[in-house]
């Protein structure tokens, strides 16, 4: 293993402090791995995390316009209760907490665990679980789909309707419109190597790809021979598209992230984002917003995701809305 | 004699299975990159570390105090979902135990039980599903069983101990439900479950201190 690291054990914190030190508008709750905006506003909190190792997630969407706290656990590890419910308590301004959920096993325990810590503490906090990855099948007795990088549509939409001044019943329903519109689909080149382990863990042929893959190395759908950037898009916007079918289908207008896992070059994400952009055109399916960029990412993996949120014009206008955080900026 | 741990004794315990986690290093790490993404060894093993370090307050405390402090320490230093399911199980058997002086033999099943339900509840699973209740659930049939049969306390802890390493065994031709498992093609079958094999380690090393104690 080679990485800029001072040791394993302490590379979450280590992390933090740079993020902070880099974001004067950001504040470390030290010891409880809490990044929070300094300056606080009258609105609905929202609160995001999970394991590290997914950054700029969830820390670098802490900002106006989006999360108002984001809370990390271990490299690809959950946070405990105690240090999600700091998280609440930072976020919260009065006007209730909405916590954005990936759907992992760990990640919903935890969070739900310290929904349940901050309403005995009087704080009002409700819940949305990200499940957009079309790779695993969705299910209701089993855990069901992963969250993957759609969570940061969910991020941005939300953040904007809180901004707005929305209840936490507004923008918990407009996290839900979110959810139901998002699908994403990944794929990785090779493995990643979370610091503590210190070896990658699987290994894939150097002329070999896996489709699906989640973005803590969890199997995808399957592995294939490499293929064209023309192709790939093809096979990965093929499931994502199939899925919308079987919800109505994909609509005539979308917003596409291009995401990358973290080693794939931004020349890769531009080539994919290209082909993925020529299919969809050629479908007659408008793109309204395109985000190219390492958004949601997995370590030293290299791969990309792709995710389509189909538009309407609620969504539109969410996504349009000013944002400033560390990792997305923009809008009037 | 007749078993009867102390909270002195149950931290011996916690001792011995710290120990035991961390010369299961390769092990188990190897088992979760089967079929998960290969920290569960050292999650648990910095949650165990962590339950030495304060091990002379937690000898000091009564049972119910201490099995409290052992499921919030677990809770914040295991992390993901084992810290979140193991610490739910010590906290359900600190409020189960909250007025004993001392850990009998017949505390044994109600600490098990609470613990099986309590992780079935925040996990939300069920037996069979291949996770660590799998080795907790036969280990509680045994010692039903024995208390009706009235085998002998070394007797029962010994087969509680195997129960629970063949319960572990037996995740091997299991399908996951929840977890990292589940997203593999084949659900995990043909693999061990990592956290049905750090509990079964778990309960082992609990039957081997007990076994040694009550043989002095």
């Amino acid at each position: 293993m080679k990485k800029i690291i001072n040791s394993p054990e302490t590379v979450v914190e280590d992390m933090l402090r740079g993020i902070v030190a880099a974001n004067p508008q950001l504040a470390l709750a030290e010891g409880m791995s809490v990044i929070y905006r300094k300056e606080m506003s009258k609105k609905v909190g929202l609160v995001s995390g999970g394991g590290s190792g997914h950054e700029p997630a969830h820390a670098g969407y802490v900002g106006r316009g989006m999360l108002d706290a984001a809370v990390s656990g271990n490299v690809f590890s959950s946070p405990d209760p105690e240090r999600i419910l700091e998280a609440i308590k930072r976020a919260d301004s009065g006007k209730g907490v909405l916590l954005i959920i990936k759907n992992y096993s760990g990640d919903c325990m935890n969070f739900t665990m310290a929904q349940e810590l901050a309403e005995m503490e009087d704080i009002e906090v409700d819940y949305v679980i990200v499940r957009d990855d079309v790779a695993v099948e969705d299910s209701l007795h089993s855990t069901g789909r992963r969250g993957i990088a759609g969570t940061v549509f969910v991020h941005k939409i939300c953040g904007a309707m809180a901004e707005t001044g929305g209840s936490l019943e507004q923008v918990k329903a407009v996290a839900e419109k979110t959810i139901a519109n998002v699908r994403s689909i990944g794929m990785a080149l090779s493995s990643c190597t979370i610091p503590a382990i210190g070896k990658p863990g699987f290994a894939l042929a150097e002329d070999e790809m896996e489709i699906g893959m989640g973005i803590h190395g969890e199997p995808g759908v399957g592995r294939c021979k490499i293929m064209p950037a023309k192709e790939l898009a093809e096979v990965m916007l093929d499931r994502i598209i199939r899925d919308f079918d079987k919800d109505g289908g994909i609509g005539g207008e979308v917003s596409l992230m291009v995401n990358g896992y973290g080693a794939t070059p931004l020349m890769e994400l531009f080539i994919l984002n290209a082909e993925v952009g020529n299919i969809l055109h050629e479908k007659g399916v408008t793109i309204y917003k395109t985000y190219v960029g390492n958004y949601m990412t997995a370590l030293d993996m290299a791969g990309s995701s792709i995710t389509l949120l189909r538009m309407d014009e609620e969504l539109k206008s969410l996504l349009d809305a000013v944002v400033d955080t560390p990792a997305l900026k923009g809008g009037a | 004699m007749s078993l009867e741990l102390t909270s002195h004794d149950y931290v011996e315990y916690i001792n011995r299975a710290a120990a035991k986690i961390a010369s299961e290093g390769e092990y188990i790490t190897e088992l979760d990159a089967a079929t998960g993404d290969g920290d569960h060894w050292t999650n648990i093993n910095s949650g165990f570390k962590s339950l030495v370090s304060i091990g002379d307050d937690l000898a000091k405390m009564p049972i119910g105090d201490m099995f409290k402090k052992i499921g919030m320490t677990l809770m914040s230093s295991v992390g993901g979902s084992s810290g979140a399911l193991y610490g739910s199980a010590y906290i359900a058997v600190a409020k189960a135990l909250k007025d004993n002086v001392s850990i009998k033999i017949v505390d044994i099943q109600t600490i098990y039980c609470e613990m099986f339900a309590a992780i079935k509840k925040r996990g939300k699973v069920e037996a069979g599903q291949k996770t660590m209740i799998d080795a907790i659930c036969p280990a509680i049939e045994v010692l039903k069983k024995a208390g009706e049969d009235c085998y002998s306390e070394k007797e029962t802890l010994l087969m509680m101990k195997n129960a629970a390493i063949d319960g572990a065994q037996d995740t091997k031709y299991m399908e996951a439900v929840r977890g990292r498992a589940y997203y593999q093609k084949g659900k995990g079958v043909g693999h061990l479950d990592p956290g049905a094999v750090s509990m079964s380690m778990l309960i082992a090393s609990f039957a081997d201190y007990c076994i040694d104690k009550i043989s002095v």
